[in-house]
């Protein structure tokens, strides 16, 4: 989870000159997602070599399901408030993507409505769960993915438990090359592009004033209205930009499996991205990262002699809470940081 | 008119008031861990799913209705206290806690339902009706499991409460909800009726299990079906309150079961929801107060 924000740290080598610790633990971050990024290539650059189709589709879905953790990450890690709900959003996305694609929409059609979709969904949900934090907001969140969710199973014109199938393989045009969605590669490659625009998108909104903002309310949220600030309205504000980073990601989702089902809006998805997102490391943004590429490589492999790979996550899960509950990246960035500030001492 | 109340109205309402009380149940147990340890169990519904599979693999067993009724919950006791001392209490002093119980519960309640459907399988399953037949009365058929579940359900709340308002033990329960180091210091052993408050309310889930098997089916997620209506019984009634879970559960699984005459049952969930937001609006705390406060 994110430093409580003590303020500026004096450091003693320099006197004077103080360390940002938020700054720093950013920088931490920026470094993991840059080996993340490196080692996404170097699998890409394999499996091309090797012909390999199931590991990149496999892959690209972990990539994709990073980008709904990414958003419970702004909510849990950075607001402090947990999401039990945000497959809500990412269904939408996904729901939205087939429906328009099935109708012969083009890709920045799609994401264009998904972008204006996602923010006004967003935004009336956000009006509700607001006003509430803490208990309440992890029930209410639950409560309405679950009605959300049970309303898309019930609803014939969407394909009701079957879900919508036939989604048709969509051409990306990016001005240099054009990407079809149907090339494993290519399609990877696009997509890890898209989650590290969002990464970046996302460390630098956090690290705004507005960022501030929410990592105090996390810290102490009555404090915050004293620093002339709303809790409620920031609140709101990112609860709308996890909403955004969940849909546009869950737009991706029948581009790559070319079809959608209630399954994506269920507690079901709910439930794994906060696992990922807290066995990844709350906070740290890149944690969301490594934990959906984490946790789909252990469910893959686990899967492969059970499919009751639930309880081995669940465990882990559990283990992670009560010894690690800072997550795995971030035991990790927490010795980078330290080496970050030796580095800068010498 | 008179017809519809004789087999329409007053059926469907006796149908409601029996999952009315199995849900108080859940409530009850929900609401009491809140009150008393303010840790959310996201693993509740997984206990009342455990409660009616242990019901149903006894009862395979040859093991009589009656004597399940009171083996399952007494079962029940010690996996509670186990999962309270062993689990909740080691990320009960994190600066979260709220947050940190939720994802602990939420964890053991996945593991829960898979090792379900790895012993019993994912199918659905249904034990006898212990009681069969029917009753009349003014002309409505009362079937007798149901007439038995809510008599039972509601004495076994009634003796709830009463413990809880009337004995020395209840009183121990309220000061330690009320201020747990005050009571600590006053000689309340705080930790043990944490665990036992766990565990009681974990009984509950187990004995609506047991109470609602043979009127609904078993099978691995049926937990998760019944815990966002719990968990609206619990949130309307106010969190931690006894008598704010049997009111919200007795007019919401109304409200559910009358308005599901008139609209397709599928959007009973949205309408029970739509009451949720709107008390969360309106009134946050609920309709009652909190365990050990008035």
């Amino acid at each position: 989870m994110v430093e409580a924000a003590t303020g500026p740290v004096a450091d003693p080598a320099r006197g004077a000159r103080p360390i940002d610790r938020i700054g720093l633990a950013m920088r931490a971050s920026h470094l993991l997602a840059l080996l993340l990024l490196a080692g996404c290539l170097v699998f890409a650059l394999v499996a091309w070599r090797t012909g390999d189709v199931f590991y990149l589709r496999l892959a690209t879905e972990a990539l994709i399901f990073a980008g709904l953790a990414l958003s419970v990450d702004i909510l849990l890690g950075y607001t402090g408030l947990l999401s039990l709900g945000q497959a809500l959003y990412f269904g939408l996305g996904a729901y939205m993507s087939a429906v328009l694609l099935r109708s012969g929409w083009s890709f920045a059609g799609v994401m264009a409505a998904v972008l204006l979709g996602a923010t006004v969904v967003s935004f009336l949900g956000g009006l509700i769960v607001s006003r509430v934090r803490g208990v309440y907001f992890a029930l209410i969140t639950f409560g309405m993915a679950q009605v959300a969710a049970k309303a898309v199973y019930n609803t014939r014109e969407l394909g009701a438990s079957d879900g919508l199938i036939g989604v048709p393989i969509v051409k990306i045009a990016l001005g240099f090359t054009t990407v079809s969605s149907d090339s494993p590669i290519g399609f990877f490659l696009f997509v890890l592009g898209f989650m590290v625009l969002l990464y970046l998108a996302l460390s630098y909104l956090l690290d705004t004033p507005f960022g501030r903002i929410l990592i105090a309310i996390r810290s102490n949220e009555r404090r915050v209205p004293f620093l002339g600030y709303q809790p409620q309205r920031a609140r709101l504000c990112a609860y709308v930009a996890a909403g955004i980073v969940a849909a546009l990601s869950g737009a991706l989702y029948p581009m790559l499996r070319g079809f959608v089902s209630p399954e994506l809006m269920s507690f079901t998805t709910s439930g794994n991205a906060v696992i990922t997102v807290v066995t990844g490391g709350a906070g740290t943004l890149v944690g969301a990262l490594y934990g959906s590429v984490i946790l789909t490589a252990l469910r893959s492999v686990i899967g492969s002699w059970t499919s009751h790979h639930l309880i081995v996550i669940g465990l882990i899960f559990m283990a992670v809470v009560i010894f690690f509950p800072r997550g795995l990246i971030g035991v990790i960035r927490a010795r980078l940081e330290s080496w970050l500030v030796r580095r800068r001492t010498r | 008119m008179i017809d519809y109340l004789q087999f329409v109205l007053a059926p469907q309402m006796v149908t409601g008031l029996s999952l009315g009380v199995a849900v108080i149940l859940v409530a009850l147990g929900l609401t009491i861990i809140f009150g008393l340890l303010d840790v959310i169990n996201m693993s509740h519904g997984e206990f009342y799913a455990v409660g009616a599979y242990l019901a149903l693999a006894l009862g395979a067993a040859g093991l009589n209705f009656w004597l399940l009724l009171v083996l399952v919950p007494l079962l029940m006791l010690p996996i509670g206290f186990l999962v309270e001392k062993g689990l909740i209490q080691r990320v009960f002093n994190s600066p979260d806690r709220h947050t940190t119980t939720l994802l602990l519960t939420f964890g053991l309640g996945l593991v829960i339902e898979e090792t379900l459907a790895v012993i019993f399988g994912p199918n659905t399953q249904r034990p006898p009706t212990p009681i069969r037949g029917a009753v009349e009365v003014f002309g409505v058929m009362l079937p007798n499991y149901r007439m038995f579940l809510i008599g039972f359900g509601l004495s076994v709340v009634a003796a709830v409460a009463l413990v809880i308002y009337r004995t020395r033990l209840g009183a121990m329960v309220r000061a330690a909800a009320f201020d747990r180091h005050m009571a600590a210091s006053l000689g309340v052993p705080v930790g043990f009726v944490f665990a036992g408050a766990f565990a009681f309310g974990i009984a509950l889930a187990g004995l609506a299990g047991v109470l609602l098997a043979p009127v609904y089916s078993v099978f691995p997620t049926m937990g998760r079906d019944f815990i966002l209506l719990a968990f609206t019984v619990v949130i309307v009634g106010g969190m931690g309150s006894i008598a704010g879970a049997v009111v919200a559960g007795l007019v919401l699984t109304q409200i559910q079961a009358i308005s599901s005459l008139f609209i397709s049952p599928v959007w009973s969930d949205p309408i029970v929801f739509g009451i949720l937001v709107v008390m969360l609006v309106v009134r946050p705390q609920g309709l009652f107060g909190r365990l050990g406060r008035g």
